[in-house]
């Protein structure tokens, strides 16, 4: 079995350094490894400049690279992670912020002159947003949305990135390319086209109307980040599974999904995240019965006067199932950021 | 019977490529065709065609030119912000190296978040009267009055004060992309440079940029069409006041249809925004970044 390495051709592989090299030699094994090594290849892609002479194995190369860049002085390092953390708790302080102010009286919140922390701890902001009519069924529609987007983009991506990568056929270079534009469509220059064409057919406020729309987005995305992972997966393994008598079909579902199942999953999680992030396209799509909690959060603002409080509390519950995904994923999230920049 | 490969391929791809004819390319199509008319925004209205007067009048309306300008600002601002910081934040993870690692990916989470709540928080800590920003400044002894600075509602900076949330959000994705490629320079190079003598800053100009350039460019080029796109941040600040000093292109777009109901005029800005956004997007990609060049 060859790695994914010597599966790609030898002049770009050479600049790669896998992010993780004692797993180099199985690659496409198991999930997050395939998801690095291609991460690594794809990097390279973009480095196609940079040539390093040697075909030198990755940890020797870590070593070296540890002599570059790194620094190596004990006072430099003092400072340089002092630095770091100065960054980092600036960084993070205004998400902190709104956690804390969530837990302010209602009062407090709007207080002058505001304080950091709370002066009496309560979860009054909790209870008034989430008591507020709409909000509890705008979190099943925000789900509903995102679920049936990421399905749709999975069911349809899938196939279609395994077309463009292992037949290479001219269509599939047309097609990839016409993806990227894709990318490059401002969402308002369709969204209002989209919604009354979802209108004429009935489909007004509905998720499944908003899932579609959100797929626009996540389509592109998802097909490019596919390609770069059924790229990875080297022809032998259906071949060999074709001539044991599978069908091409039946190769890419028993042999090659299973293979790509890691980056199927990076995939379904940028689906996800996109559909349930967006905003633009659920406030031109949806009225009330299907209104989705980023809409709802925006009309905090209008509707209600402008409350504070339960805004925070409500965007704080909406940040808490990403805060979750990306903790318990965070390998996978940050192969699958670098891959859909460095492709699309 | 065994359909041929090409076809197979052909196949597959069908359902996708119908897909986003339907739901992009068709609706695009709309927003051309609908340019050329005068709609009025009640449903069943009267429907004139006027030719090219939308344009026209795009092209005279003072809001449209402004919201170009503004666009192009906005975008060159974010991107520049974000490149500046996030080469920061990258050399200081490579410098720290590996024991670094856990705090790499705390860094990341802003780039989870909903640009809606992105917007709500800054909008929040940037808020004349009981906003954090002004306070903390005040009491730090920058600043004599907490109002001294109307982050959102003075018309000079406030298209500064609505790209922070923005620059927030996505400074992680371009420190992440850097730092990959910051990874690929070879240790050798370095070391060789350093024996030389140079210094860290002609290190850093004359070796680390130059090698960095192709990853720079993808950076660029993915941050500058998402900035160019902004919306939800915007919209939740400012909506794209005071008179309109935030109004950027989609929030101009988008107020046309939705606000002042026209959407005659609306389709035109937007193709116009399109064509151009695609015109930038073609030249900055066939210039500086060249995907696949070598490759496929």
């Amino acid at each position: 079995m060859s790695t994914a390495e010597a599966h790609d051709d030898g002049g770009r592989t050479a600049a790669v350094v896998p992010s993780r090299p004692r797993h180099a030699g199985e690659a496409y094994r198991t999930a997050p490894d395939a998801t690095e090594s291609t991460m690594a290849s794809q990097t390279a892609q973009a480095q196609q400049t940079i040539k390093v002479p040697s075909p030198a194995g990755g940890r020797k190369r870590r070593g070296v690279n540890r002599e570059g860049l790194e620094a190596g002085k004990r006072s430099t390092r003092t400072i340089l992670w002092i630095l770091l953390a100065a960054s980092l708790i600036l960084y993070g302080f205004p998400f902190l912020y709104l956690l804390l102010t969530s837990f302010k009286t209602p009062i407090d919140t709007i207080a002058v002159p505001p304080t950091v922390l709370p002066r009496e701890w309560t979860l009054l902001n909790y209870v008034n947003a989430l008591g507020r009519s709409g909000v509890l069924a705008s979190f099943i529609n925000s789900t509903q949305t995102a679920v049936i987007s990421t399905a749709l983009s999975l069911i349809l991506a899938v196939p279609a990135a395994y077309g463009i990568t292992r037949y290479k056929t001219r269509s599939g270079r047309v097609f990839i390319m016409a993806a990227l534009v894709t990318r490059m469509v401002p969402p308002v220059a369709i969204g209002i086209p989209l919604a009354s064409m979802m209108a004429s057919v009935g489909l007004s406020d509905t998720p499944i109307a908003l899932s579609i729309a959100h797929t626009t987005i996540s389509l592109p995305l998802s097909i490019w980040l596919m390609s770069s992972f059924f790229e990875a997966v080297p022809q032998d393994l259906e071949e060999a599974a074709t001539v044991d008598g599978c069908s091409r079909l039946g190769a890419l579902w028993r042999v090659v999904i299973p293979v790509v199942s890691g980056g199927i999953a990076v995939t379904a999680i940028f689906a996800f995240l996109a559909s349930w992030n967006e905003f633009l396209f659920a406030l031109l799509m949806t009225a009330v019965r299907s209104q989705t909690t980023p809409v709802v959060i925006a009309n905090f603002q209008t509707q209600f006067g402008l409350d504070w409080g339960s805004m925070t509390a409500l965007a704080a519950v909406y940040s808490i199932p990403v805060i979750i995904l990306t903790l318990l994923l965070q390998r996978k999230i940050v192969a699958g950021m670098t891959l859909g920049a460095v492709k699309g | 019977m065994r359909i041929p490969d090409r076809r197979f391929a052909l196949y597959l791809m069908t359902p996708a490529a119908l897909f986003l004819a339907v739901f992009v390319a068709y609706p695009l199509l709309r927003l051309v065709t609908d340019s050329f008319f005068k709609i009025s925004p009640i449903v069943g209205g009267p429907r004139d065609f006027v030719g090219l007067d939308n344009y026209v009048r795009a092209f005279t309306s003072e809001a449209f030119i402004g919201a170009g300008w503004r666009t192009l600002g906005y975008t060159l601002m974010v991107v520049t912000l974000e490149f500046a910081l996030g080469l920061g934040m990258a050399l200081l993870f490579t410098t720290l190296g590996k024991a670094s690692e856990i705090w790499r990916t705390m860094f990341l989470y802003p780039l989870m978040i909903a640009p809606i709540v992105a917007g709500l928080l800054w909008k929040f800590l940037m808020i004349d009267n009981f906003g954090l920003l002004g306070t903390l400044l005040n009491q730090a002894g920058i600043l004599q009055d907490p109002n001294q600075i109307g982050w959102l509602s003075n018309p000079d900076i406030v298209l500064f004060s609505v790209a922070i949330p923005d620059i927030w959000l996505t400074t992680s994705f371009m420190c992440l992309v850097l730092f990959a490629g910051l990874q690929n320079i070879p240790g050798d190079l370095i070391e060789a440079a350093r024996l030389d003598g140079a210094r860290a800053g002609s290190l850093l100009f004359r070796i680390i940029l130059p090698l960095l350039r192709p990853v720079i460019a993808v950076a660029l080029v993915v941050r500058g069409i998402d900035a160019a796109r902004a919306f939800d941040t915007i919209l939740i600040q400012t909506n794209g006041g005071p008179q309109s000093a935030s109004e950027t292109m989609s929030l101009l777009v988008y107020r046309t249809m939705i606000r002042f109901g026209d959407p005659g005029l609306a389709s035109a800005m937007g193709t116009i925004y399109l064509l151009a956004m695609l015109a930038i997007a073609f030249v900055a990609v066939s210039t500086i970044w060249r995907p696949g060049k070598d490759t496929r």
